[in-house]
């Protein structure tokens, strides 16, 4: 019975909101959840289908048409090229987008997906679902969390179906340069494997020097890579369930029969939703950047506070920060040295702040913790303040 | 908004809009149907603009009862805050009793029908010179017995064009296609089909977009879609064409 789930783990991201349900009066900075309300304008857009009675009904498998056309535009915008007709998917959020992906490009002899280590918690767990097999590589922490290009090719093999990598980076909050994301590519094209680029946390970048380079803005790439994007961070909506992929037509006609398998189609009240955030909510997706470039300072500002229990690098984008946890901090709080989900279930307990152990995001997570900013300033403020006192 | 307040804004704006056409007097082209109106509105401004023409469109997806009039005076929306309404309403006032408007020699106007009344309303604003017809298609049929009562209301938009307008109609679209007998202007058509007057053949997708022929004419476009062929056709067609 459940041999098939037996080797897949809950989230550690959820576990410890579980775990921090129970205890009173914990802050959680935990999980990647917006402190915002979804936006007026969304709010505005789903009431406007519903009492149109537009909402009670499948969409196409594909999606609302007039949505595709809306996320073609926006994408046109930024110098990517898809067809809405035949090249966009419309889908549950990017967790449910990226299921579709790898369930449609794994097979028994080309199984294996790579993973950035430190990446986003639930890949792994999502690969395994799909029938796959985790392989990470790490990123170089001293070199501003980068590509190892050395490890990275040699975890590349024939049996390698994919990569899949978050841009900018969960839990690191580092972007991918343009040349190591081409370097990716070339690497894709000499050993046949597609390339899944998960940009939800793209709309948050907080030097604008640094730009932003997506691979799917290359159209000699188009059949090699499948772009994931989620409304969930950038317009709060993470309870909506909503978000889209997209790539050549050749591949989303593969990934369209899992999705339809999966899900019908994307909740259609949610579509509507999210249109109306695409047409009208650049003002509180301008909003929530400002709000949590201010957050950013401020939960930097804590931490060169406590220079003796946590070394961190500025994230440039996400609402992430994931410092490294010297041996002081471990000492403090009287966790086993080096192990980061001891060190977050005693901080748990005995401070009552909630926050994700760094090995939840791969072996080289370890020694890290991640902290979300997308909580409230009383949020960060308080959690931090209770850091500081009990390490001090 | 409320409903109050909603008419109310409604009637400015519908006035405003009408002061502003009466006194600016562009041509003005319509495209309208219920798929690809942004694509080919796009290419026809682009167009318009290398012929060295002034011309404005709709701002986002402005196209319909609040949003066509605010399109027409190149407005922003006040979405849901009476203060910016209050604003935008202000603006228009500056703008149409300004002794020296802005030339616009050409307004190029998405238009989007959700219920049976909404294409008298928005005639009532806006007469078009030109009109580019797209598809009738499933799309918020909500309101509409069938797609025959959409065609009804397309029809009314064709009766509009003065005999020396131009009428332009989606070949492979039968209900479209069927429009023209309404018209007493000039009538064109385009398409993928033969038999169009403006007709792309030998598509080939290609790397980096799609490659095809009008009229013997090479094209090299760098989107996917056929949506993207007819948005050509019909900027190919008005750049061909007198208007």
């Amino acid at each position: 019975m459940f041999s098939r789930t037996k080797n897949i783990n809950l989230s550690p991201i959820k576990t410890i909101e579980l775990l921090a349900s129970k205890i009173p009066d914990v802050v959680s900075l935990a999980q990647g959840i917006p402190s915002f309300d979804t936006p007026e304008v969304v709010k505005k857009a789903a009431f406007k289908a519903l009492n149109r009675g537009a909402v009670a009904k499948y969409s196409l498998t594909y999606g609302l048409p007039e949505f595709r056309e809306t996320i073609e535009q926006k994408l046109a915008e930024e110098g990517m090229f898809y067809d809405f007709e035949k090249e966009i998917i419309v889908t549950a959020g990017s967790i449910e987008a990226i299921t579709a992906s790898l369930i449609a490009i794994i097979e028994p002899k080309k199984n294996e997906v790579i993973l950035f280590s430190p990446s986003y918690t639930s890949y792994a767990e999502v690969v395994k679902v799909s029938g796959g097999k985790p392989v990470f590589s790490n990123l170089i922490e001293d070199d501003g969390w980068r590509i190892d290009f050395n490890n990275l090719k040699k975890k590349v093999n024939s049996k390698t179906a994919a990569i899949l990598f978050c841009n900018p980076n969960n839990p690191t909050g580092t972007i991918f340069s343009k040349e190591d994301l081409l370097k990716i590519a070339e690497l894709a094209g000499k050993k046949n494997f597609f390339i899944l680029s998960d940009e939800v946390y793209k709309d948050f970048i907080y030097l604008r020097e640094s730009g932003f380079f997506s691979l799917a803005q290359i159209p000699e790439l188009r059949k090699r890579v499948i772009r994931i994007f989620s409304l969930s961070k950038a317009y709060a909506m993470t309870g909506w369930r909503i978000g889209f992929l997209h790539s050549d037509e050749e591949n989303i006609k593969e990934i369209l029969k899992i999705h339809d398998s999966l899900v019908t189609c994307a909740p259609v009240i949610s579509q509507y939703a999210a249109m109306g955030a695409l047409d009208y909510g650049e003002d509180d997706l301008n909003r929530f950047r400002r709000e949590f470039n201010s957050r950013l300072n401020l939960i930097c500002n804590h931490l060169d506070d406590s220079k003796d229990f946590f070394d961190y690098q500025k994230p440039i984008g996400s609402y992430f920060v994931f410092p490294k946890i010297l041996p002081a901090a471990y000492k403090a709080l009287g966790a086993k040295w080096g192990d980061s989900w001891d060190f977050a279930l005693k901080l748990l307990e005995k401070v009552k702040v909630a926050v994700v152990p760094g090995i939840a995001f791969g072996p080289s997570g370890e020694n890290h913790f991640r902290i979300s900013f997308g909580r409230s300033e009383k949020d960060i403020n308080e959690a931090m303040e209770r850091i500081k006192k009990y390490m001090q | 908004m409320n409903n109050l307040f909603k008419i109310t804004i409604r009637f400015f704006l519908k006035w405003f809009a009408k002061i502003y056409l009466w006194r600016v007097r562009p041509h003005v082209i319509i495209v309208a149907g219920t798929t690809n109106r942004h694509w080919i509105k796009e290419e026809i401004i682009k167009t318009l603009k290398e012929k060295g023409l002034i011309a404005r469109s709709n701002e986002k997806n402005f196209n319909a009862e609040i949003g066509l009039p605010l399109s027409i005076l190149g407005l922003p929306s006040g979405e849901g805050d009476f203060w910016s309404w209050l604003k935008i309403i202000l603006q228009a006032i500056g703008m149409i009793t300004n002794y020296k408007l802005p030339i616009t020699n050409y307004l190029v106007l998405e238009m989007a029908i959700d219920r049976p009344e909404d294409m008298d309303y928005l005639l009532n604003i806006v007469r078009p010179n030109i009109a580019v017809l797209t598809t009738i298609t499933m799309i918020y049929r909500e309101n509409f017995e069938d797609l025959s009562e959409i065609a009804l209301e397309y029809r009314k938009l064709v009766r509009t064009l003065p005999k020396d307008g131009l009428l332009l109609l989606n070949f492979d679209d039968q209900r479209i296609k069927n429009l023209a007998k309404f018209a007493s202007c000039r009538t064109l058509t385009y398409g993928l089909s033969d038999g169009a007057d403006y007709r792309a053949e030998n598509i080939k997708k290609i790397t980096t977009g799609q490659r095809f022929e009008i009229k013997g004419n090479s094209i090299k476009i760098n989107r996917f879609g056929n949506h993207h062929i007819y948005a050509k056709i019909t900027a190919y067609a008005i750049r061909s064409e007198k208007i």
